[in-house]
């Protein structure tokens, strides 16, 4: 039923004006007209050069834009009216727009893109954020040609990241994706990826994206659907990751999207994941790209203060939380300064896995259990700075490793905590 | 004059004993009632202290807050209290009910004006109950975004925050139970309202700059040194 | 006796091109020839066409099937005598078909008497009848046509000891235009057969008759002063005879050839061909609707010709090179079926014998604005032999019946001139005139049916185009409009069933009625018209209004 009320009448028409395609290339908007232009240029040379043949659509799904940016979606569009009449292409390339509602809503906008390529017939859909600022053209290449050539269900990117980009990523979102569902993902949390129509057509089928979790976080859940569903996941490179939109500076939002996605998975998957042990590599294609390192200014006595202070104030909300003798350790190193600072691996790690079994238990309302975290993971980013400041490359990746390993090794007290048997 | 002392004495044991058979019945009646009320009460405490296990009322209660006031009070859990006050007024009702049965003038006017007050109490219990959850909730909610936005004073914020929401709360009880309406009303908008003008000033004149830098934020674009600080989570 | 030369004939005909050769052998050699082409006349009006289009019978070595020439004035032995041409030529008349004939202006054979006449001394009279050099440092960076054969435009003669210059193979030397006794010359060549009664020329290779330094020796001004010349001569003295030009270049330069109405009448719309396979196999109609939209106008009196297959491979010179190499990729992916930057197969093997296809593809060709011509046997889906060389197989015997020979002939099948298609699905016991004629829904009854059609309204051959531009680009429709006649041609150009919404408001209140079956279909109202079709259909509406 939900599937029917995406699909507009007007909807409806320019699909099966476009009727089957190979390639359905998805975008959802909100007002994003200053980013958008040069992610459809990427978007639409990516198609002319790299997949001239194939029958390619884009489909924005945007949320009630009010600056334009849905005309300058479907500019994008070439044909034999004159449209796109500056660029040579071999056949039609449609670009269409359709407003699934008057807010913003992540869940609704890739649902109404995957019910397009479904009805589409699409072998690939691949999603693109509209944020994408450094996209290539080859970008859409490296993400669709897995699924397309080679039967990948998921195709993951991996970005080449910046010293102290991705903290929340790096610290949290990986490792512990990486511990519960045993896949090597660098990024389960992405904007861009692309899926199977396959895949596309199981997601929507089964009232996948009607649970209130997959609302909570699309993007992760997406991730999620396919490592516990044993389809062919793989990653492949891009390049820069794309500057993060205004939003994703608030903490909180970007907690709830990504960390609250993942802990609210756990409850329908226990099943999958506490049957599993270890993690394993995922393919990962296409060529590394080197991206010049930007010197960073990080803040990191505000950093500290945030952490002390939401330790300090949110003293009864964390005692709902976390046990006891955390909580006290939590406590010792707010005191710290910031040159004897020092937030362990095994301490962050126990502290997420006690927020995700109070998570599930509900000790306290889940929303506010996530905002709980957000000081803490302050702290940790603290960490993340002080430890990497200096190292290498290949000293960060060490200790992200070795991060992961606390996660696996830790496991098995999150099952311990999560029956409440500890 | 014996005789007559004898024969008023006799019709007044004979008139007492006629009182005393003609009321004898009604009190076994009251009593039967009082005794079948209280299995009754029984009974239905057991069935809510069962419902109450059964939906968790305690870890609700314990989120509101209320659960750490009856621990500091010496009282019972809240469970059980609930339970307690479904059975003791279960059975004051069926004990005024076979009251009623005796037929006292007077008694029955304030009898059942119980009875039409019970609803309401129990109206007023339910609005104080979760009075005492969204305080308990929304100053929860108003520290972790106090928090989570660095400002200086989110205790008191908080604290504030459930201050207003249990005024407001005992205020909707008050005027549920009848007591003191009008005077709670009164007291409950003229604190709200100077609490709010005040705030409203505080903020005008004494806040313009800041809040014209929270517009500035807000609208305007973040600055590039602003951006250097924050570390990039995703 | 010829036909009444009414002005436009042209625009109204629906042509069959022929190469006497392939069609039926009368005399047991082996070879195609005239009489037998006459005896088979009924055939040809019976399917409906009202003009042949004959490829080369003038003698010749036969090393570029009949294109280099070695004598204009008469027929190469093998097809008969120019009595029999003549006879022919008077049943075809009787039959109201036109015959239009090859004449090769830019070049001849090195067997002809001018060119062994001009290569014997640089003193001879005729030397100058050629183009020749002593390097082959002149006219650079002009293209190589024959680019499978030809290292050079250039070819040495050890006789005259220099160079001659041929744009075409090295045994077909070009003729010197810049030479008025050439000019001439060939001017009485087009005389002799004029007064015999053809109805028309198809001029072979017209943009390369002159050459000039520092240019591409191609389509440049002096040619069309030679044309305009032929033009104003034929005018003059055979008013009503049809010059069609073959000239393969984009559609802008093609339009010069038309001039002002004083040049060719016709003109071969190459550009369009490939684009229309392309176009299927796409299922788009964006290469189509793209190429007609950069197709200028041409004069009221002249015509493009659209045709789908020809004699020669279906050229690939006028398209990009993504769009050569998705053609070879779908059209030829075995590399034997490649030649000259084209591909040298037949309309059915090209389409995979696709029944709907093939019919989608000649309803086009009907109803786009232009004459519509038809390769011989391409009616009954004749098939082709990829490894005949060059571009033989494409030039097989005409199919007739499932007998000796197909019918063609009744010499020793190693005796034919070229082997006939003998494999199971094209071979001649499959496909041949005489099944298809007892079957009354073969694609042989579909094309008499289409092409009566077509000859029964006017408003293909002279009608506007204007074209739908619906949002299902799997769709291509255009209405074609004379007069008060209005049809609409709706085309599905893909492989699956397709709805499509067409903006009809102009024409609101009429009615639709489907030319095929003649049956009427809703009124056009203020709605977009909701038409749907089966995988490759076609419709053609006639509009009325009651």
């Amino acid at each position: 039923m939900a599937e029917e009320n995406l699909l507009t009448d007007e909807f409806l028409r320019q699909l099966i004006n476009i009727g089957e395609v190979d390639i359905v290339v998805g975008l959802s908007t909100h007002n994003h007209a200053k980013t958008i232009g040069p992610v459809i240029a990427a978007i639409q040379a990516g198609i002319l050069q790299c997949f001239p043949r194939e029958r390619v659509a884009i489909i924005n799904a945007d949320g009630g834009s009010q600056d334009g940016t849905t005309e300058l979606v479907t500019s994008a569009t070439i044909d034999d009216l004159g449209r796109g009449s500056k660029v040579y292409a071999l056949r039609t390339l449609h670009s269409i727009s359709v407003r699934y509602g008057r807010t913003p809503d992540p869940c609704i906008a890739m649902q109404t893109i995957l019910a397009a390529a479904d009805l589409l017939r699409a072998r690939v859909c691949a999603l693109i954020s509209p944020d994408s600022t450094t996209i290539e053209p080859d970008w859409l290449q490296r993400l669709a040609r897995p699924a397309y050539i080679d039967n990948f269900d998921l195709v993951c990117p991996v970005y080449q990241r910046q010293r102290f980009e991705g903290a929340l990523v790096r610290n949290l979102l990986y490792p512990m994706t990486r511990s519960i569902y045993g896949s090597r993902i660098r990024e389960p949390y992405a904007t861009e990826f692309a899926i199977s129509g396959r895949l596309a057509t199981e997601i929507l089928n089964n009232g996948f994206m009607n649970q209130e979790w997959v609302r909570m976080g699309p993007e992760i859940s997406a991730t999620v659907f396919a490592l516990t569903g044993k389809y062919r996941v793989c990653q492949s490179f891009l390049g820069a990751r794309p500057p993060s939109s205004r939003s994703a500076h608030d903490m909180v939002a970007a907690m709830r999207r990504t960390v609250g996605a993942l802990f609210a998975s756990l409850d329908g998957n226990f099943p999958f994941w506490s049957a599993i042990n270890g993690s394993q590599s995922v393919p990962t294609v296409g060529a590394r790209i080197d991206v010049p390192e930007e010197t960073t200014r990080i803040n990191r006595k505000r950093l500290l203060d945030m952490f002390s202070s939401g330790v300090a104030q949110l003293e009864p909300v964390l005692s709902s939380i976390l046990s006891t003798s955390l909580h006290s350790e939590l406590r010792r190193i707010a005191a710290l300064d910031v040159d004897d600072f020092e937030y362990s691996e095994e301490l962050w790690t126990r502290t997420v896995l006690e927020f995700a079994a109070s998570y599930h238990k509900s000790t306290i309302n889940r929303d506010h259990i996530l905002q709980a975290l957000v000081p803490l993971y302050r702290g940790r980013s603290l960490m993340f700075v002080i430890e990497n400041r200096d190292g290498s490359e290949e000293d960060v990746e060490r200790r992200e490793e070795s991060l992961c390993a606390d996660f696996e090794r830790l496991k098995p007290y999150l099952l311990e905590i999560w029956a409440d048997r500890k | 004059m014996r005789e007559i002392i004898i024969g008023e004495l006799t019709q007044a044991f004979q008139q007492m004993a006629r009182d005393i058979a003609h009321y004898l019945p009604r009190l076994i009646v009251m009593l039967i009632i009082a005794l079948i009320g209280w299995v009754i009460a029984y009974l239905l405490k057991l069935l809510v202290r069962s419902l109450l296990r059964l939906t968790k009322f305690s870890k609700l209660s314990e989120n509101a807050g209320a659960a750490q006031l009856l621990h500091q009070a010496a009282l019972p859990s809240s469970t059980e209290l609930v339970s307690r006050f479904v059975f003791w007024i279960s059975w004051a009702g069926f004990v005024l009910l076979g009251v009623s049965v005796l037929g006292i003038a007077g008694l029955q006017e304030y009898i059942s004006r119980f009875f039409f007050f019970l609803p309401r109490l129990f109206v007023a219990f339910v609005i104080l109950f979760f009075g005492l959850v969204a305080a308990s909730f929304f100053s929860r909610a108003a520290l972790l975004t106090a928090v989570n936005a660095n400002l200086r004073s989110s205790r008191m914020l908080s604290v504030a925050v459930r201050f207003i929401v249990i005024i407001f709360a005992l205020s909707m009880t008050f005027e549920v139970l009848g007591v003191a309406e009008q005077t709670m009303l009164i007291a409950f908008a003229t604190m709200f309202g100077s609490a709010m003008l005040g705030l409203a000033i505080a903020f005008g004149l004494g806040g313009q700059d800041l809040a014209r830098k929270f517009l500035e934020r807000k609208l305007a674009p973040q600055h590039k040194e602003e951006r250097e600080d924050e570390l990039s989570p995703l | 006796m010829s036909l009444t030369h009414e002005s436009g004939w042209y625009k109204h005909a629906v042509i069959y091109q022929v190469h006497v050769r392939t069609f039926v052998d009368s005399n047991g050699d082996g070879i195609g020839d005239f009489t037998g082409l006459a005896q088979r006349l009924d055939y040809l009006q019976e399917l409906g066409i009202n003009a042949i289009w004959l490829m080369p019978f003038f003698p010749s070595p036969l090393r570029d099937d009949g294109y280099d020439i070695a004598d204009y004035r008469t027929v190469h032995p093998s097809y008969g005598t120019l009595e029999d041409f003549k006879s022919f030529l008077s049943i075809a008349h009787e039959r109201g078909i036109r015959v239009i004939i090859e004449m090769v202006l830019n070049h001849t054979s090195d067997q002809h008497p001018w060119f062994q006449e001009s290569r014997s001394s640089r003193d001879n009279p005729r030397r100058d009848w050629y183009v020749w050099s002593d390097t082959d440092a002149k006219y650079r960076g002009t293209r190589i046509i024959f680019l499978d054969t030809e290292m050079s435009n250039w070819a040495w003669d050890p006789i005259s000891k220099s160079y001659y210059w041929h744009r075409f193979f090295g045994h077909q030397p070009d003729l010197n235009y810049d030479n008025p006794a050439v000019q001439e010359e060939m001017w009485q060549v087009m005389k002799f057969w004029l007064e015999l009664g053809i109805d028309g020329f198809r001029l072979d290779a017209v943009p390369y008759l002159i050459e000039r330094e520092g240019t591409n020796c191609e389509n440049l001004p002096e040619t069309h002063v030679i044309i305009r010349d032929l033009r104003k001569r034929i005018d003059e003295q055979f008013p009503g005879v049809m010059l069609l030009a073959e000239a393969n270049q984009w559609p802008a330069d093609l339009r010069p050839y038309f001039g002002n109405g004083d040049e060719f009448h016709m003109a071969f719309h190459f550009p369009l061909m490939p684009r229309m396979f392309m176009g299927v196999r796409l299922e788009d109609r964006k290469p189509i609707t793209e190429i007609l939209q950069q197709t200028p106008a041409i004069p009221e009196s002249c015509q493009w010709c659209l045709f789908l297959r020809n004699h020669d491979e279906l050229t690939l010179e006028m398209v990009t090179d993504i769009e050569r190499d998705y053609m070879y990729d779908i059209y030829a992916r075995d590399k034997a079926m490649r030649l000259n930057l084209g591909i040298r197969r037949r309309l059915a093997p090209l389409l995979d014998n696709d029944r709907r296809r093939i019919e989608l593809m000649n309803g086009m060709l009907m109803s786009l604005p232009g004459t519509p011509i038809i390769y011989y046997g391409d009616e009954i889906g004749m098939g082709d032999n990829i490894y005949l060389g060059d571009r033989n197989g494409v030039r097989t015997p005409m199919q007739w019946n499932g007998g000796w020979n197909g019918g063609f002939s009744n010499a020793d099948p190693e005796r034919l001139y070229s082997p006939p298609i003998l494999n199971p699905v094209y071979g001649y016991q499959a496909v041949n005139v005489l099944s298809q004629k007892r079957t009354q829904h073969s694609l042989l009854s579909w094309m008499q049916h289409i092409i009566a059609i077509r000859r029964s309204n006017p408003v293909f051959g002279a009608g506007s185009i204007e074209f739908l531009y619906p949002a299902n680009h799997r769709i291509l429709a255009y209405v074609r409009q004379l007069g008060k006649e209005t049809i609409l041609v709706v085309n599905n150009l893909s492989s699956a069933a397709q709805a499509v919404e067409l903006d009809l408001r102009r024409y609101k209140g009429n009615i639709l009625i489907e030319m095929f079956g003649r049956n009427i279909f809703p009124r056009i109202g203020d709605l977009p018209y909701l038409l749907t079709l089966g995988p490759y259909q076609f419709f053609w509406f006639r509009l009325r209004r009651i």
